[in-house]
């Protein structure tokens, strides 16, 4: 009986491995290959270079038989800095009004208010691409350009309630008799607000931030609808290149991607665990 | 200069019930305390003890009555312009701020310059005894060290009444014990009014001057500790406040002796003080089970038959349990120094108890004792 | 007086709080989806645009009753729509199976092993998730990872089809929504009391009563939560098909993406998100239903 308890204990274990496994391996395999040499057929092994990632940060080396495949750099780094601009903004935009929306709904009682909660789980739950074209048929027919604006105010209609959830979390979690003790010790709303409600939001705050600003960087089906014809944004320049057809450098790019991307997780996920 | 730190005057509060209708909170409630008293708020949870204590601190608004700090009506004023500081039952210490920044939270509101600060900070924390714990972390501290800072912090500003919600109640036994000694030390160090709530009879009867039991959002009795215990107003308080026997029954009245005959045929004896009028009548007589002791064959004492159920040893004395031969149930406490009895009382499941008439209480208002 | 100048202050403050949500949402949330229900009842313009007139046979074409004028009903877009409810399907009960078993044992590590582990499988969500298919395609396709390694070690001769099939979209679905069905199951998993599966095995259940009669029925708030959260953006999803299904697999997103890039027919491409938005909500409602359900039951059993 017991040898049967430790076999299934140490199956299970063998399997949370290969769940890991399944979900790094590939991970691994990018990254090795975004070193591989060949030029033709990149997932055979046929040596060691750093060109993909030298081209993708402009020093081409034109000799190199590779220079053929370069997509065009500038277009790359076109895309990259649309990226960042709409993620600047969306995330700015998003983080004010979802932070507000929570806290009137922590803060007040008043006629609607379930209503409210509702609302704001409603654009996180509607599918991207019936949200996509909703908005191309919007713009469209208001007669707004398609370009850097509508893409921003299309992830903000999405993206705060990503930082509504974050930042109701944080206030749920809170104590609310530490706002009586204020009180009680002679601060008035305002200095209560000030010292004891904000800080202690401040984590979901900045964390709500950093999690529009992924979700902003990566959406690609939303912006691939409302983005109209000339604007790119990484997600875009990178399914365009895997419908045309893969480029060496692609893999260098995405290996760069998932770098960027698991550092700020990192970073925002330590600073929550640290914050506990 | 008031005598009175606070008064409220026929305070009223209702609160609607989710299912409808509407339940008094506080009954008409009149309480006086005293400058530099130690009042303490006793009853089971609901009663309205919370609720007081929220009206005092300002949380929450009388729909009737008045109430008054220093003698200043305060019915309007919000609670952050009270002079009255409140020890919270978590301590509700701010997470983000260290020790000294919560001990010196009102000061810092007040806009004290900050050398002042400073020292009052530090004499705070030296008076609950963690002089140095400035620059923790509240999280890095023990529930009973966030209990002193937690106390620090509300008398810093020296507040003319401190009102404390069940501030022990999360500390283990030994330490919550030598928390009571040093709170009422406190107390008569810095000659501040407390308000202490409580649903601990225990608690109540060591620290306070006087004690208030609540119960359904009524005062049931408000007196010292020692009258409290042993002349119960009523018989909620009989029972809540200490274990008690009672017998309820007729009584007659034959000289300054006094017969109370249950309805199981059991008479009880009792003495009448002096400013009791027996007119016969149903009366509730209340006997502390600690005033039983096993018969020996004392003139001046009742005696009185019980079989026994149980026998707990409780350390120091046996509880016994068990039924007269009528029928009611009696609860009686022995020292274990009558070992030897005690083990008789073992074998034959039968004792002789005797009492003192003197000691029964007999209360009032349960018929025609007044 | 004092009182009502308070709630006039607190008033203002609310509207200065909600008012930016309220006209952000108004405008750019519900307006659009409004406009997109109108124009599924429009006529489709000859060169892209609309015509202004009230014409059910966008979901005609869908659902049986086509415009005899122009076409015969064409059972292709039902088939394309029952595709897409079988991938959704599949992959809600795959993410379970993988996710179930690997919740369990996560959840009995010790703290700081639990704690990184659950940083693991959080982490690839802030991943790209173009990134993370464009990773299969280099596993998967002709003359890749699997097919390049199997040929050099010589196990085989000819490369394998694994690119460009349902499997490859079912694979790259779960692969990328495993996070989805994952963390809410942990939730639940987490949250069981252990001493209820010693005290079912005490009171003499087997290994397998005990699961079904106890362990399931208390996580399954987790299961129906993940299984929500991996069904939604898999029902209409364009992305995994496009890049790991290519032409032969099609589902409901790339035929909407279809009609809108390439097509031009708005009106029936409104139509078809209309559906995905209806498969949605028809979720939504089970999922609430069930919620609600158990909120009747729990005062009755305490």
């Amino acid at each position: 009986m017991n040898w049967l308890k430790r076999l299934g204990g140490g199956s299970l274990t063998l399997y949370t491995i290969l769940f890991f496994a399944f979900i790094y391996a590939p991970i691994a395999v990018i990254v090795v290959y975004s070193f591989n040499s060949d030029p033709v057929n990149m997932m055979k092994w046929s040596g060691f270079t750093f060109d993909w990632y030298k081209q993708i940060f402009g020093f081409t080396n034109a000799s190199s038989e590779a220079a053929l495949y370069i997509e065009s750099t500038d277009q790359l780094l076109a895309a990259i800095k649309n990226s960042f601009i709409v993620a600047a903004f969306t995330t700015t935009i998003a983080t004010l009004i979802g932070t507000s929306t929570a806290l009137a709904i922590y803060r007040y009682n008043f006629f609607g208010k379930r209503f409210y909660r509702v609302l704001m789980f409603t654009p996180m739950l509607m599918p991207d691409i019936v949200l996509g074209i909703a908005l191309l048929i919007f713009f469209v027919g208001i007669g707004m350009p398609l370009g850097i604006g509508s893409i921003i105010i299309g992830h903000c209609t999405f993206l705060i309630s990503y930082v509504f959830i974050v930042v109701s979390t944080r206030l749920a979690g809170m104590d609310r008799t530490l706002e009586n003790a204020s009180a009680d010790l002679g601060a008035n709303e305002w200095a209560t607000f000030r010292k004891v409600v904000l800080p202690q939001v401040m984590p979901g705050v900045i964390g709500g931030a950093l999690l529009a600003f992924i979700i902003s960087m990566d959406d690609l089906v939303i912006t691939y609808f409302i983005s109209g014809v000339g604007t790119q944004t990484l997600p875009l320049f990178i399914f365009g290149m895997l419908r045309r057809g893969i480029k060496p450098e692609v893999n260098a790019i995405a290996v760069m991607m998932l770098l960027f991307s698991f550092t700020i997780a990192a970073v925002g996920l330590y600073l929550r665990s640290r914050k506990k | 200069m008031h005598d009175k730190i606070i008064s409220l005057d026929n305070a009223t509060k209702r609160f609607s019930l989710p299912e409808g209708g509407k339940i008094n909170a506080l009954d008409a409630i009149d309480l006086e305390v005293s400058r530099n008293e130690f009042l303490t708020l006793l009853g089971p949870s609901g009663c309205g003890k919370t609720t007081l204590l929220h009206v005092i601190s300002g949380f929450v608004q009388l729909d009737e009555g008045q109430i008054l700090i220093d003698g200043v009506d305060m019915g309007e004023t919000p609670p952050h312009n009270r002079p009255v500081n409140t020890v919270f039952q978590n301590y509700a210490l701010f997470p983000h701020m260290s020790v000294g920044e919560n001990v010196g939270y009102a000061l810092e509101i007040a806009h004290t310059p900050k050398p002042e600060r400073i020292k009052r900070v530090g004499e705070a924390l030296e008076l609950v005894g963690l002089g140095g714990y400035a620059d923790r972390m509240p999280r890095q501290l023990s529930g009973g060290q966030q209990q002193r800072v937690a106390l620090a912090r509300a008398i810093i500003a020296r507040p003319k009444l401190l009102l404390l919600d069940e501030p022990l109640s999360a500390l283990d036994r030994n330490l919550r014990q030598s928390m009571q000694i040093e709170l009422k030390n406190l107390q008569a160090e810095l000659g501040i009014s407390f308000i202490f709530v409580t649903h601990d009879q225990e608690e109540a009867l060591t620290m306070s001057n006087r004690v208030a039991v609540l119960n359904g959002g009524v005062i049931q009795q408000i007196d010292t500790p020692l009258n409290t215990y042993n002349y119960p107003a009523n018989s909620f308080v009989a029972s809540f406040v200490g274990a008690s026997n009672l017998f309820e029954g007729k009584a007659s009245r034959d000289g300054e002796r006094i017969h109370i005959a249950t309805e199981h045929n059991e008479v009880i004896e009792a003495r009448a003080r002096k400013d009791q009028h027996i007119n016969g009548g149903k009366v509730t007589a209340m006997l502390r089970p600690e005033q039983f002791s096993l018969a020996d064959g004392d003139e001046n004492r009742a005696e009185i038959d019980v079989t026994i159920d149980q026998i707990v040893f409780l350390g120091s004395a046996y509880e016994l349990l068990g039924k007269t031969t009528g029928g009611s149930e009696i609860k009686a406490i022995i020292s274990a120094a009558r070992q030897s009895r005690l083990a008789e009382v073992e074998r034959t499941k039968t004792a002789r108890l005797s009492y003192d008439p003197n000691a029964v209480h007999l209360i009032p208002g349960t018929g025609d004792v007044q | 007086m004092k009182g009502l100048s308070q709630s006039n202050r607190q008033r203002a403050q609310l509207s200065l709080l909600l008012g930016p949500v309220t006209i952000f949402l108004a405008i750019f949330f519900f307006t659009p989806l409004l406009i997109m229900l109108i124009y599924s009842f429009l006529m489709p313009g000859l060169y892209g645009g609309v015509e202004w007139i009230f014409y059910p046979h966008n979901y005609g074409r869908i659902l049986g009753f086509a415009d005899p004028t122009f076409e015969f009903f064409d059972p292709v877009y039902i088939q394309i729509f029952l595709r897409s409810l079988r991938i959704a399907a599949t992959t809600v009960i795959i993410t379970l199976l993988v996710c179930y078993p690997a919740a369990f044992q996560i959840s009995r590590l010790k703290e700081n092993w639990k704690n990184f582990s659950l940083f693991l499988i959080a982490l690839p969500f802030f991943a790209s998730l173009i990134v993370r298919l464009f990773i299969w395609v280099l596993i998967l396709k002709k003359t890749g990872f699997i097919n390049s390694t199997l040929m050099s070690l010589g196990i085989i001769s000819e490369p394998l089809d694994m690119i460009y099939t349902e499997g490859a979209t079912i694979l790259g679905m779960v692969y990328i929504f495993i996070p989805f069905m994952f963390l809410p199951l942990y939730a639940s998993v987490e949250k069981l009391d252990w001493t209820l599966v010693k005290a079912s095995q005490d009171l003499g259940a087997n290994g397998f009563q005990t699961f079904f009669r106890v362990i399931l029925p208390l996580t399954m708030p987790g299961i129906i939560g993940g299984s929500i959260l991996v069904f939604i953006p898999t029902l209409g999803n364009f992305v995994v098909p496009t890049v790991l299904g290519g032409a032969k697999v099609l589902m409901l997103g790339n035929l909407i993406e279809q009609q809108f890039l390439s097509a031009r027919n708005w009106p029936f491409g409104a139509a078809l998100s209309m559906l995905v938005m209806t498969g949605v909500l028809v979720m939504l409602f089970i999922y609430i239903r069930s919620e609600t359900k158990d909120g009747d039951q729990s005062p009755a059993t305490k």
